[in-house]
């Protein structure tokens, strides 16, 4: 017996796990950011990458000393963040009353997911003529569209994480006489926070995409504004500028949701 | 308050889950209910417990429950049923908040309960904190709050492994032996139900009857992991439930 | 976009054109693809296809056709088009700047006597007292974008009467329209196909001429991109003198009148197939006689308005200092007016 197992071959069993988990690398995601501006850097200097297809990132820093100083930046930046603030908390309030009223009572779902559903896919930048029509060219029409566009997906993520509420912990409060507003305010509402923050996240995004559209239309003044007529002026550096903000803005709307997420739902596990 | 159940029969649409069942719940007394899966022990237990409407007969309750009894029946669910975003306390709280109890008066109630499980420590901790025997700890102190008159116990240990399961069940004895209370405790587990049942109601396979009702007299303090006499009770339910566990095992899942 | 291949049309030709097709000797023609608007102020170019002055300046001409002339200006620079027609904008310098697009001739000029784009006022506007343009102080002015052509109309009227307008962008001459009939906006300058029928129904009214404003105003200028204008001389001159002939043509018909009744007619049925198609000939052609507006003789160019224009843009910051005339346009081929 001991003789075979001296003669037949041993080796280690070759390892086959690893892989498909996830895992957190600090520093890859910023220097894959630095080596692209980098490499645009060095291809508009030599001429590799033509001014007419990339602005130089220089130039577009320069773009921003230049609006820092000339106190622009903010004169853009604040109309725009006031759109943003006041259409998103009306849209967003909105959508997540008429989400939870859709996520507790039959008849109003009945009625209102078909209305929702068919108002939801209509681009709402195609709605802006009839929004100054009805609301006037200035602010509140500016309002009035980006409120519209969170509205929608508010209203869909909220009545969706309403109906995930654990169902097991609804009966647990029904089975200890919790009236019914006991259960709506401490069992329903907190369990369908999770949800209702991560479809803010995505109606804040269209917020932002859609401050570009509101813009489109009578604002003198707006990071929108600046980005279209640095798109008419075909001037990249502004165009690039605007766009950074822009982006800036999206991570600063994803970083404030972030901190709710953290202070609302340390709870998770 | 004594609770008796009259020819309930029970149906989801055309599958009846149930049919027939006559029982009497003294007070004072822990009644398991053991049977097969799919027998609808926990239907049962939804039905007294008034969280379901029986198709057929009806479920009464004879008596006044006791006065400071808020909340007369209350359950104990196999998945704990904690809110996750609130603390022990918190859990515990929120069932006396609708009575109207706050502040020091909750207070008194909320430290009486965690002493009497053994959670004074873990008051501020949150459920993603505790281990499952911990959280089950929780949601019967939550029960306890509640002054139940009737505590209505659904698979409360399926959820634990083997070793938290014998320590809770020492706690739920000592619970017991020190305040008694009334209690219907749905398990699939025949060693639960023999080391914690005055009566053990045994249930064929669906359509759930009740096929036998078997007492086990031995006082709960007595009662000790491997007795000889327990073994003998639990080995004839076996033989009992032994057919019907089978049948029940190859009928096709259309639920 | 729509494209109109050259030999798909041939059948409509006259047969005048077609004989002299014929006779022309058998050689090679040079493609090109010219950009243009479905506006009468580009009829030199249709003219031109239509009696076959490109054919005879050996061209083969492909039309392209956009809804804008920004996307226009950015086609020409990206080579997808070679010669195109619209008005000096902020973009179009921002183009020649990189080195992409060449300012070749001039088109349409205002001319004082010739109907020429026209001040309009909204009818509030107009019956709160705004009856000439000196009374627009502090008023609303709607103009596409900045750097816009709308943009330096308004910021010359302005300057000229000595008032501040407050310019609103707007994007697309359709919105501005639903803007004044509903007097979210006071005032607006436009072509006078467009301003006519929009006094005639009531809702604006119009209050003032541009020519007034701006002296000899070269509105639009042929352009191509710089590698036309520097490495294919003959072809870019080949295409000037086509559209030049085509530009005579249309002027003597529509502007000077000088073609007599049959030959405005003509010239409007030939620019109907390309302007207003979708409507009866009936209805376009007042439309179409209405925006006839002086096409510069031998693409001439004006150079003191093409200079005024870029000094405007580069005050208001609109584009780079650093750009000069000739950075701009290149006049070796055209003659300055």
């Amino acid at each position: 017996m001991s003789d075979s197992v001296q003669a037949k071959q041993t080796k280690p069993v070759a390892f086959r796990g690893g892989g498909f988990s996830p895992i957190h690398i600090k520093w890859v995601g910023l220097s894959v950011f630095v080596t692209l501006i980098l490499v645009l850097e060095a291809g508009t200097r030599s001429g590799f990458i033509s001014n007419l297809t990339m602005p130089r990132p220089s130039d577009v820093g320069w773009t921003f000393v230049e609006l820092w100083t000339s106190g622009l930046l903010w004169k853009h930046v604040l109309p725009s963040v006031s759109r943003l603030l006041v259409g998103a908390t009306l849209g967003a309030s909105l959508g997540i009353g008429v989400g939870i009223l859709i996520g507790l009572f039959s008849y109003i779902r009945a009625g209102l997911v078909p209305l929702i559903s068919a108002i939801f896919p209509v681009p709402k930048i195609a709605l802006l003529p009839l929004f100054v029509i009805w609301f006037g060219i200035d602010e509140t029409s500016k309002y009035a569209l980006i409120a519209f566009g969170t509205f929608t997906p508010t209203v869909v993520s909220t009545f969706g994480a309403v109906d995930n509420v654990d169902r097991s912990l609804i009966r647990m409060g029904q089975s200890f006489s919790l009236s019914w507003f006991s259960i709506v305010t401490k069992i329903v509402l907190p369990g369908a926070m999770p949800g209702i923050l991560s479809g803010l996240r995505v109606s804040l995004a269209i917020a932002i995409i859609l401050l570009v559209a509101a813009e489109m239309l009578g604002a003198e003044y707006g990071i929108g504004a600046y980005i279209l007529q640095a798109g008419s002026l075909y001037d990249l550096e502004r165009l690039f500028a605007g766009v950074v903000i822009l982006s800036v803005m999206g991570v600063t709307v994803s970083a404030v949701i972030g901190f709710f997420e953290k202070r609302l739902l340390g709870w998770r596990s | 308050m004594d609770l008796r159940l009259e020819n309930i029969g029970h149906s989801y649409g055309d599958m009846e889950v149930m049919q027939g069942m006559d029982l009497e719940i003294p007070a004072g007394k822990r009644v398991c209910s053991v049977g097969p899966s799919g027998c609808g022990k926990s239907t049962l237990l939804r039905l007294i417990g008034g969280l379901e409407q029986p198709t057929t007969g009806r479920v009464l309750q004879i008596g006044e429950p006791p006065a400071e009894s808020l909340n007369p029946l209350t359950f104990v669910f196999q998945d704990f049923a904690l809110l996750p975003w609130r603390t022990v306390e918190g859990n515990i709280s929120l069932v006396l908040e609708d009575h109207g109890i706050r502040g020091k008066q909750a207070d008194a109630i909320i430290s009486d309960v965690l002493a009497r499980t053994k959670l004074t420590e873990f008051r501020k901790a949150l459920p993603k904190q505790l281990s499952g025997g911990m959280k089950q700890r929780v949601a019967i102190s939550r029960a306890l709050a509640v002054n139940p008159a009737v505590m209505l116990m659904d698979e409360p240990l399926s959820a634990l492994d083997s070793q938290t399961r014998e320590l809770l069940m020492d706690d739920l004895v000592s619970l017991w032996t020190r305040e008694p209370f009334t209690a219907v405790y749905v398990t699939h587990n025949l060693h639960e139900a023999v080391r914690l049942g005055h009566f053990i109601v045994v249930l064929s396979r669906r359509p759930g009857r009740i096929r036998e009702v078997v007492a086990v007299d031995k006082p709960l303090a007595e009662r000790e992991l491997g007795d000889a006499d327990l073994e003998q009770t639990q080995k004839y339910l076996w033989n009992l439930m032994r057919e019907e566990a089978l049948a029940a095992d190859k009928e096709l899942i259309n639920v | 976009m729509t494209k109109i291949n050259r030999r798909q049309t041939i059948g409509l030709m006259a047969g005048v054109a077609a004989s002299a097709l014929i006779a022309l000797p058998a050689q090679a023609k040079t493609k090109i693809k010219v950009g243009a608007l479905r506006f009468t102020s580009h009829a030199a170019s249709f003219v031109a296809f239509e009696r076959g002055y490109f054919d005879d300046a050996g061209l083969d001409v492909e039309f392209v056709f956009f809804d804008a002339a920004q996307p226009m200006a950015i086609a020409v620079a990206s080579g997808d088009v070679d010669y195109a027609v619209t008005a000096i904008s902020g973009g179009l310098i921002s183009l020649a700047e990189k080195g992409a697009a060449k300012v070749v001739g001039g088109a349409l000029s205002e001319e004082k006597g010739i109907d020429g784009q026209k001040i309009l006022v909204s009818d509030a506007a107009f019956k709160s007292g705004v009856t000439d343009p000196s009374k627009l102080d502090g008023r609303s002015f709607a103009i596409t974008q900045a750097g816009s052509s709308f943009h330096y109309m308004g910021a010359k009227i302005a300057a000229k009467e000595g008032i501040t307008l407050k310019f609103v962008p707007l994007q697309k001459t359709g919105a501005i329209i639903g803007a004044i009939k509903s007097g979210q906006v006071d005032a607006w300058s436009i072509v006078p196909h467009i301003a006519k029928p929009l006094a005639a129904s009531g809702a604006v009214h119009i209050i003032g001429d541009v020519a007034d404003y701006v002296d000899n105003y070269q509105v639009t200028t042929v352009f191509t991109s710089a590698g036309n204008a520097a490495n294919e001389r003959e072809q870019t001159q080949a295409f000037l003198t086509a559209f030049s002939r085509g530009a005579a043509d249309f002027n003597a018909a529509l502007v000077d009148k000088t073609a007599g009744d049959d030959g405005a007619e003509d010239m409007v049925k030939l620019v109907h197939k390309y302007v207003y198609a979708d409507r009866p000939y009936e209805k376009a052609a007042p439309s179409i006689i209405n925006g006839a507006m002086r096409i510069n003789a031998d693409a001439a160019m004006n150079v003191a308005s093409i200079k005024d224009q870029l000094d405007w843009f580069k005050a208001e910051d609109l584009v780079k200092d650093s750009i000069t005339y000739d950075t701009l346009v290149d006049g070796s081929y055209v003659k300055a007016k």
